[in-house]
């Protein structure tokens, strides 16, 4: 079983961006019992709020431009507070990025496990993206692995095979990535070359 | 004998933006309430716990807990927007009691703490759409009011005429309650759609239908409005060139010609006058008490689990024609009617389903239709 680092929750600030209702007084016991600060607001949230560590959010009236990041692109975890579980609203708040979801009416519980899945879900978005991030810049630099395996080929000598043999001692030997080792083939770093 | 009085909620906002659908559906729970009272063979009377929100939600769920909690009732007549029905819901599953909803609604809901007896979209927006999509055109202008009803209504429709092959040309939305309707005329105007849906509630609608009619006098081949909640009480009050040529879908029209309706429409005589017109809020009310009324006289209780499995074991003959309730889904099977209104704000029916539809709130059923309505040979589609 994967031990995971549980959030400090104590240090944390959540914001719950919901007009006044009881849910939001239920919601913010449940929060206030972990130690967590609560700010409430309607119907935007300012960028002051922006700093906030976790934001429950409304889906059954909430609307576009309420927050003041780009759609589905919140600097930290959002969790939507349901009670029409209309595929329209459910849409809408799963367009904002919403990494988990607690539903109306609120009681005493399910704020915790809300709140450790958004989370992990947010941790795990994160690193996703950061992953497809650099998988698409090593995409981008392909062009670069073909100019160093003709570079190779025309200076080093040898065929293909050595010439990719060459590529990947370079980048292992260096610890670089394929695309950086063969980026500096090309530019005809030093440490590329044969018996370096 | 004495007579064991039945405290009932009856929950219907008769102040506020949609305050004449809530006074009409008050009357009808009322009727319903006298017809049991004054049937000297029945072992209960009906004792109405009446209560005004004012068409603000966040006064249903107080006015509710209170009635259960303080006044003993353990069914509430009630609730007609999506947004009260859902402030209400949480109450009555706290306290194990049971809200009676009688209103055309989004679906996408089935609590065992409620029961549904107003259309769900496979009963009211699909059949509407089959029938006006192949003979008014494709081009959609959707209004409605700015909540849960006006915008799943708008995505169903936009689902079912893009399925189609149509568009929406337009989604624009009004504050509940608010009249200020000019922008949506000027922009119809503009866009030439081929038919407007109409998702507005209370005095919004009947403000737009009502400045429609004055775009429309002056306007060559303006399209209809259609909806799926428009009623005689809406039309009423209007000036007589707003009201006619709108489409609409109902379970129930005043002038429905069936034996059930004229003998309802006779005692409603002797209680309102001849001058009353039944609305659909009028009846909707009165079925969910009547319903209610007949279930605690089976069950000789009115304990909600009781009443639950009553209802839902036979069907229940009301003037809409008789009414099951489906054990899982609580939702009625229903009978929809198309209307087209008249200048009197009455609705002459155009067609009616062969038999009651069985409710399908999640679209499970209609979700998998694969097939588009189709343009009837000999019809012009209208431009």
């Amino acid at each position: 079983m994967t031990r995971r680092i549980r959030p400090p929750l104590a240090e944390w600030h959540a914001v719950i961006l919901h007009r006044e209702h009881p849910l939001v007084d239920a919601l913010r016991r449940q929060l206030e019992l972990l130690q967590i600060r609560v700010t409430v607001c309607w119907p935007h949230l300012d960028e002051a709020q922006a700093t906030a560590d976790v934001v429950f959010f409304d889906a059954d009236m909430g609307h576009d431009g309420q927050f003041p990041w780009p759609r589905g692109l919140a600097p930290m975890p959002i969790i939507a507070l349901i009670g029409s579980e209309a595929p329209g609203r459910i849409e809408w708040a799963l367009d904002q990025g919403s990494n988990a979801h607690l539903l109306k009416p609120i009681g005493s519980t399910g704020a915790y496990s809300a709140l450790l899945i958004a989370a992990h879900a947010y941790q795990q978005v994160r690193a996703q993206a950061d992953d497809i991030r650099v998988l698409e810049d090593r995409l981008r630099q392909r062009p670069i692995v073909v100019r160093a395996i003709l570079h190779l080929l025309q200076n080093e000598g040898g065929n293909e095979a050595a010439a990719w043999k060459h590529l990947r001692s370079v980048a292992m030997n260096w610890g670089m990535t394929i695309e950086d080792a063969a980026e500096a083939i090309c530019r005809n770093d030093k440490r590329t070359r044969s018996g370096a | 004998m004495s007579r064991t009085a039945i405290p009932v909620s009856i929950l219907y906002s008769t102040t506020g933006p949609y305050a004449a659908l809530g006074r009409d559906a008050v009357d009808g729970a009322m009727a319903a309430i006298a017809e049991v009272n004054m049937d000297n063979a029945s072992r209960f009377s009906i004792v109405a716990m009446i209560d005004d929100p004012g068409g603000r939600a966040e006064d249903y769920a107080v006015l509710a807990d209170a009635a259960i909690r303080t006044r003993q009732c353990r069914h509430i007549i009630g609730t007609i927007t999506s947004w009260s029905r859902k402030e209400v819901l949480p109450v009555v599953e706290r306290h194990g009691a049971l809200l009676w909803y009688a209103f055309p609604y989004e679906g996408y809901e089935a609590s065992d703490s409620a029961v549904y007896l107003g259309a769900c979209p496979n009963q009211h927006l699909l059949p509407l759409f089959d029938h006006v999509l192949p003979r008014y055109g494709r081009r959609a202008f959707i209004v409605g009011s700015n909540y849960i009803w006006g915008w799943e209504i708008s995505r169903i429709a936009r689902e079912r005429t893009e399925s189609f092959g149509g568009q929406i040309v337009s989604d624009r939305y009004v504050p509940l309650g608010s009249t200020e309707v000019d922008h949506l005329i000027a922009e119809i105007s503009q866009k030439k759609p081929d038919f407007i849906l109409s998702n507005l509630v209370g005095q919004s609608a009947s403000a737009f239908i009502s400045a429609y009619g004055e775009y429309r006098k002056n306007t060559t081949g303006a399209p209809p409005i259609v909806a799926c909640n428009m009623s005689e009480i809406d039309l009423e009050g209007l000036p007589t060139f707003a009201r006619h040529g709108h489409l609409s879908t109902s379970i129930y029209f005043d002038r429905l010609e069936t034996p059930e309706n004229r003998a309802f429409k006779a005692r409603m005589t002797e209680r309102h006058g001849s001058e009353r017109r039944i609305t659909t809020p009028f009846l909707s009310a009165y079925t969910a008490m009547s319903i209610l009324t007949r279930a605690i006289s089976d069950a000789g209780t009115d304990a909600p689990d009781a009443i639950c499995k009553i209802i839902t074991a036979r069907s229940f003959d009301t003037p809409a024609g008789p009414i099951r309730i489906d054990r899982k889904t609580h939702h009625a099977a229903l009978r929809p009617h198309l209307g087209l209104s008249d200048e009197t704000g009455g609705f002459t029916l155009l067609q009616s389903a062969e038999e009651a539809v069985v409710a399908d709130p999640f679209l499970v059923h209609a979700g998998q239709r694969s097939d588009p309505p189709v343009v009837p040979a000999t019809l012009k589609v209208v431009k």
